[in-house]
């Protein structure tokens, strides 16, 4: 069962994979770890972003494009409104990518 | 990458076309009931005339869609003239939604123009309006029972199944599609000119069947009035 990668750009994804190149470059652990390391994050972050996380939030705006290939969804918004519990938030532009998770975790 | 199908939006020309169409007195030669159908759908085909690779089209393309295990085809919609394409790896192409039949070729033209953008060969064959769909509203209701007793040949009335009766004019060769409220849908016109004949043919057959009110009939300064 494999996880999307997406995660791995984000700012903690990022650091963990700098922090890990360190490693593998002064010898503290072997690349094949690190890589097993990786894709223990890609899982966890997936189970925590369905399981623990519990915030919502709802989103509208004028759908300047879209696009589905791959079962990949893409859409940009345009003067886009972001509301959470207790937070509207405005966007001139936003890009939303939006992949199916029931397809990876078959 | 991604600078295609970026129309002007020229909706001000639009609204200026309604307006004129409104101001116009009805040509009652043309159209002796005084009402002339609203076209709502012209479909039309076009060849491409070249091999398409569908996955390149999807993500080069903004507003598209391709999804291979439900359909063959990319679904791509463009904004001016609101239309949806689907478009095939042969290279056919069918463009729906435009509200006349010029409109249909210009946005079956600036599909073509966005695939040639993309790199492929693509050319404009064989292009053909294949379905018209028109409606209107004569203004009374209809006793549809009535029509489809006296013109039995032509009609299916079944209003368990759905509530209009379809009526399969032979000549011009049109399906109408007439409900009681007096709304009319008209369909499977390849020129705008079946429509128009055969509203007119339908027409009279509407008013013999004209649902008289009862509560009219009570009210006697109305009647006679």
């Amino acid at each position: 069962m494999g996880s999307y990668e997406l995660y791995r750009k984000s700012s903690i994804g990022m650091s963990l994979t700098d922090a890990l190149d360190e490693l593998v470059t002064n010898g503290t652990i072997s690349p094949l770890l690190a890589v097993k390391v990786l894709m223990q994050f890609d899982k966890s972050m997936n189970e925590a972003l369905q399981q623990r996380v519990k915030s919502k939030t709802t989103f509208k705006g004028h759908l300047h494009t879209y696009r589905f290939c791959d079962n990949v969804w893409t859409f940009i918004l345009e003067n886009a409104l972001f509301k959470t519990d207790n937070e509207i938030q405005h966007v001139d532009r936003v890009k939303i990518v939006a992949c199916d998770a029931k397809i990876i975790s078959r | 990458m991604e600078a295609f199908c970026q129309e002007a939006q020229t909706t001000s020309s639009m609204a200026a076309e309604l307006a004129l169409e409104g101001s116009q007195p009805v040509d009652l030669v043309k159209h002796p009931s005084g009402i002339i159908p609203t076209l709502q759908n012209v479909v039309s085909t076009v060849n491409m005339d070249c091999k398409l690779e569908l996955k390149t089209i999807a993500l080069h393309a903004r507003n598209a869609e391709y999804n291979p295990k439900r359909f063959a085809a990319v679904i791509m919609r463009i904004r001016e003239p609101k239309t949806t394409a689907l478009i095939f790896a042969s290279g056919k192409m069918v463009c729906t939604g435009a509200k006349s039949e010029q409109q249909s070729k210009l946005a079956a033209r600036k599909y073509a123009r966005i695939i040639q953008k993309l790199g492929f060969p693509a050319q404009f064959k064989d292009f053909k309006i294949q379905n018209i769909v028109a409606s209107c509203d004569v203004k009374f209701p209809i006793r549809l029972e009535g029509l489809a007793y006296a013109h039995g040949h032509f009609s299916s009335y079944e209003p368990e199944l759905f509530p209009g009766l379809i009526y399969r004019m032979k000549q011009p060769k049109i399906v109408l599609l007439i409900f009681v409220s007096g709304k009319i849908v008209l369909t499977g016109a390849k020129v705008r000119d079946e429509i128009y004949e055969a509203f007119e043919n339908i027409y009279p057959v509407l008013s013999e069947f004209r649902k008289v009110q009862q509560w009219y009939a009570h009210l006697p300064s109305l009647a006679l009035g």
